[in-house]
Formats: C-alpha cells, structure tokens, sequence
C-alpha cells in the first residue's frame, strides 16, 4: 500500500508540473493567479497522502488545515490588487528576455 | 525520506526559481515565489521536518507573498533598467555567484553523508534530546522542548528581532504630514474599488475559525506541529484577510497603531519577564523549573512545561501584532488612509 | 476496505487529471476558471474521503478524531476554493478580459 501512496504523490507532482506550464506562461498576470490557486490545493492534498505514506497523519493534518487557509488568503490579496490598478499587461511584459519593442 | 517525491518536488522548485527571476513583470514574479515557497514547505514535510514547513507555509507562502503584493500595489510593475553598463554590471555578478557557488560546493565536500548515524551531532547530541526531553520537561515534541526550554535564550532574541523589524518598518515607512505625498505616474488607472457581498460575508464567517485555529496551534504546540510562532502569524493573517475583504479602516479601528506597538512589546516582555521571574527566585535566567514555587500544585517538571507555554504565549502575541504592523504600514505607505 | 480506496483514490487523480487537461486547453480565461474552480474541489474531497477511509482500519477514538479532523479540511476547501473563484473572475472581468466568442459563420 505504500508503494501505491508513493505513485499517486509522484502523479499529483506531475500535475503540479502541467499547472505550472499555465502558471509560467499564462499570457496575463490572472492566468497564474489561478495556477497558484491550482497548485495550492494539490499542495495541501499531497500533505495528506505524505502522512498517510510515514503512518503519521495526526502530525501532517495541522499543516494541511493551515495550508489550505493561506492558499485562500494569498489568491483573495492577489485578485484584489486587480480592483485598485486595472491594466492587465503593462506593455511590454511577460515571460520574455527582452521587453518588446515600442509601437 | 521517499526519494521519487524529492526529486519531483526538487524540479519543480528549480523551475519555479527561474520562472521568478526570468519574468519582467514584478506581480507576476511575485505570484510565482508564492508557488515557490508552497512548493518549499512541501519538500520540508517530506524530509519530515514538521515544524520547520509549518512555519515555512504560514510565514513564507501566507504573510510574505501578501507582502511583496503590497509591496507592488504602492510602488509599481516594471523592472527599472539602466541603459548603460548593463554587461560590465551583469559580469560581474556572474563571477560574484560563481565563485560564491565554488567555495559552497567545496566546504560540502567535508560534510558527512546525509542522514549518517555516527556523525558527532548524532552520537553525543540527538540521543540526550530523544531520551531526556520527556522526562526532563513532560513535553512530547522535541523540537518544540529544544525551541524554547533548552535553547530558550535564542528564541527570547528571534522575538526582539521580530519586534525591531516592526520598529524599522514604523521607521521607514510612516509618514505623518500631509505635504509628503506624491502621485504615482501616469499608465496607471487608478479606482476606489467596490465592495464585494460575497468575499465580505464568507470572510465574515471564517474569521473567527481562523483565530480559533490559531490559538489551537499556540496551546496544543507541546504535542503536534506548531508553537508560538505559526500561530501568531495565522493570528496575523486572520486579520489581514479581514482588511482586504473589508475596509483598511475597519482593521485600524479594532488594532490601532498604538496598540500594535504596545502589544508587541507586551509580547517580548512576557518572555522576558519569565526569565526574569525565574531569576528573582534563584536560580539561573530562563530556568523554568524554579516556578514551581510561584504556581500552585506543580513540580520542577510540570513547572518546565507550564513556563514553555507562557513564553509562547508571550512569542505569539509579538508576532501577532508585528504582523499586523508591518502591513498596515507597507500597504498604504505609511499614511494610514486606504489599502489593497 | 482497501479496494474501495483505492478505487477512490484513482478517481480522485482522474478528476484532477481532467482538471488539469482544462487548464492548459481551454482558449479563454473565464473557461479555464470553471474548469480550476469546480475540478479542483471536487477531486479534493474525493481524495481526502479515501484518505479518511484508510485511516479507518482500526477503529478507535484517536483514529475517530483524525477522521474529524480530515472532514474539517474539506468543509474548509468547500467554503473557500468557490469564494476565491469568484473573487479571481471578477478581478478579470474587472480588468476588461474580453470573452472568446466563437467566429460566425460563412452563410453560403
């Protein structure tokens, strides 16, 4: 049963890995708002599955109760900023080397 | 110690590190070092190191990421470039992490093995902790035992050093006439920004379970993850998620300015004021077992246990109030008039 | 016991398998929200429900209380994963995110 827990962490680490392709490369500052929300919650999953692997859950519940409440608060501040400042891409940015150039 | 998810988690981390520093946009940059530090408190609790990632997750991925929010909200999101000297300037700090990288990996070559049972640390040291902390102090967590009765000196300065960053923020930031203010430029539009039902009546009811939660951690420290430290810090944040749902003034009218300040030092003066209790009553600074003369019906045993707690206590309310200091200052520039 | 774990546990990461398949393709942000919002809850609460499950395999109050503790992290995920969906859409819709539309077609 071991084993098995161990897959399931090795495959949400691997959807963590997808989530963080929209996080990384999301064309605005929204889209990875959202992957960090995403990722958040696998986060406080794989907890869990962690405590379940070292027989220990009693330990890792406390952190994942924690977690998942700070994941919430982090993505509430982020998207308020978007209420106070309203452009979306400052021109110019995202994820390249060099800023492009002016129109 | 599951080596499959070490080194899953391990890549995505590296990955996030340079998605950090390669993106130009500084909200963005700040969204994924929130990832980062998730991702960071995640490979701590596979190393099972519990303590360390709940602190990891409550002050890195929780207070930390709202900060640089706050930080971004009042300055702005581009990366100011020089034009000029860009590749002497960007050598030169190439050489600087490399040669910093070179003298690291060195010095790593000395080191024993990871995990290695005949190390000095762990033939002298662990087993005296493994064995004696509960019989010495009839407190089950062992890190929690060495955090703050047998190494209580240290944690007694963390707190004053938590403190003095409130002070240096107050310091910095605060601003108290009225002719200091400048605009921000020009691209920027700016609005008041309009109240939200439903954000306000979940955050409404979910409050005061988060204060709940965190006073669970403080107390019950002795025997699961937690302590002094991640519960104040929830405290705190329990209060930040409340001056985002709601109004900035609404959170200034329960934690004034001059009660964040009073209470932080309330907080180190509790601490202190243990160990000096310990000392009128002869023994030795931070010594916790001579208040079994002052609490009733404790032995030296019971009296470590009960005087770990009031010190956390005293730790708790520090970082509470701290926290809540340093992002009322940052979110509206030391002007105290409106926030995120 | 164990199979019914384990077969909740499969279909948990098959959710999250499905969600993750709509973030990364759907063509618009509003699409990818629905897809993170509901997905990303609906798979929390089945993989926990395994989780809480596999603790069961001896039944004493620790365990009862671990069980209880468990079910307090879903109520909690249930209450705030659609807030800070709602809260993330609206940020968009507040910073002028056009809608894809569908082109219209040719009439031949």
């Amino acid at each position: 049963m071991d084993s098995f827990f161990i897959g399931i962490g090795v495959a949400l680490c691997f959807l963590m890995l997808l989530t963080l392709h929209r996080a990384v490369h999301g064309p605005t500052a929204i889209d990875r708002i959202m992957g960090v929300n995403v990722i958040g919650t696998k986060t406080t999953i794989l907890l869990v599955v962690i405590g379940t692997i070292y027989h220990r859950v009693d330990m890792f519940v406390d952190i994942a109760l924690a977690y998942a409440l700070l994941n919430f608060i982090v993505t509430i501040a982020a998207s308020r900023y978007f209420h106070h400042r309203k452009n979306l891409i400052p021109k110019g940015y995202g994820f390249r080397i060099r800023p492009e150039e002016k129109k | 110690m599951i080596w499959q998810l070490d080194l899953s988690v391990l890549t995505l981390i590296v990955i996030c590190a340079f998605a950090t520093i390669m993106v130009k946009d500084l909200l963005s940059a700040a969204i994924i070092f929130g990832a980062y530090s998730f991702l960071m408190c995640l490979l701590w609790t596979e190393m099972g190191a519990v303590d360390v990632a709940f602190t990891e997750a409550s002050v890195g991925a929780g207070v930390s990421t709202v900060l640089f929010f706050a930080a971004v909200y009042q300055t702005s999101r581009k990366v100011g470039a020089r034009k000029s000297g860009r590749l002497l300037s960007k050598a030169f700090a190439l050489i600087a992490a490399l040669l910093t990288g070179l003298v690291l990996v060195i010095a790593e070559a000395d080191f024993p093995g990871f995990a290695n049972p005949f190390t000095p640390a762990s033939l002298h040291l662990s087993p005296y902790y493994i064995t004696q902390t509960l019989h010495d102090t009839n407190v089950p967590n062992m890190v929690t035992s060495v955090l703050a009765d047998y190494r209580g000196f240290d944690t007694m300065f963390e707190t004053a050093v938590i403190f003095t960053a409130g002070l240096a923020v107050i310091a910095i930031l605060r601003r108290f006439k009225k002719e200091d203010r400048h605009d921000l430029p020009e691209p920027y539009v700016i609005s008041e920004g309009y109240p939200d039902t439903i954000i306000r009546f979940v955050a409404r009811q979910l409050v005061p379970f988060i204060q709940l939660f965190a006073l669970y951690v403080v107390a019950h420290g002795h025997h699961s993850p937690g302590g002094g430290f991640q519960g104040g810090v929830i405290l705190g944040a329990s209060f930040i998620l409340l001056a985002i749902s709601f109004d900035f003034k609404i959170v200034l009218g329960i934690m004034s300015e001059r009660w964040n300040v009073l209470l932080g030092n309330i907080g180190v003066l509790i601490y202190a004021g243990i160990g000096f209790l310990c000392l009128l009553l002869g023994a030795n600074f931070l010594d916790y077992s001579m208040l079994s003369k002052v609490l009733p019906a404790t032995d030296k045993i019971m009296a470590r246990s009960h005087g770990m707690l009031g010190i956390e206590i005293g730790v708790a309310i520090a970082v509470m109030a701290i926290v809540i200091s340093i992002y009322l200052n940052i979110v509206s520039h030391g002007k105290y008039d409106k926030g995120l | 016991m164990t199979l019914v774990v384990i077969l909740l546990t499969l279909t948990g990461l098959v959710f999250f398998f499905a969600t993750t398949i709509g973030i990364l393709r759907f063509p618009d942000f509003y699409s990818r929200m629905h897809a993170a919002g509901k997905g990303d809850t609906l798979s929390s609460l089945i993989i926990l429900l395994a989780l809480v499950l596999y603790n069961f395999h001896d039944i004493n109050l620790a365990n009862l209380l671990v069980a209880i503790k468990i079910l307090l992290i879903v109520v909690f995920i249930f209450m705030a994963s659609p807030t800070a969906t709602h809260a993330i859409i609206d940020a968009g819709y507040e910073a002028s995110i056009k809608p894809w539309m569908k082109k219209p077609e040719e009439e031949s």
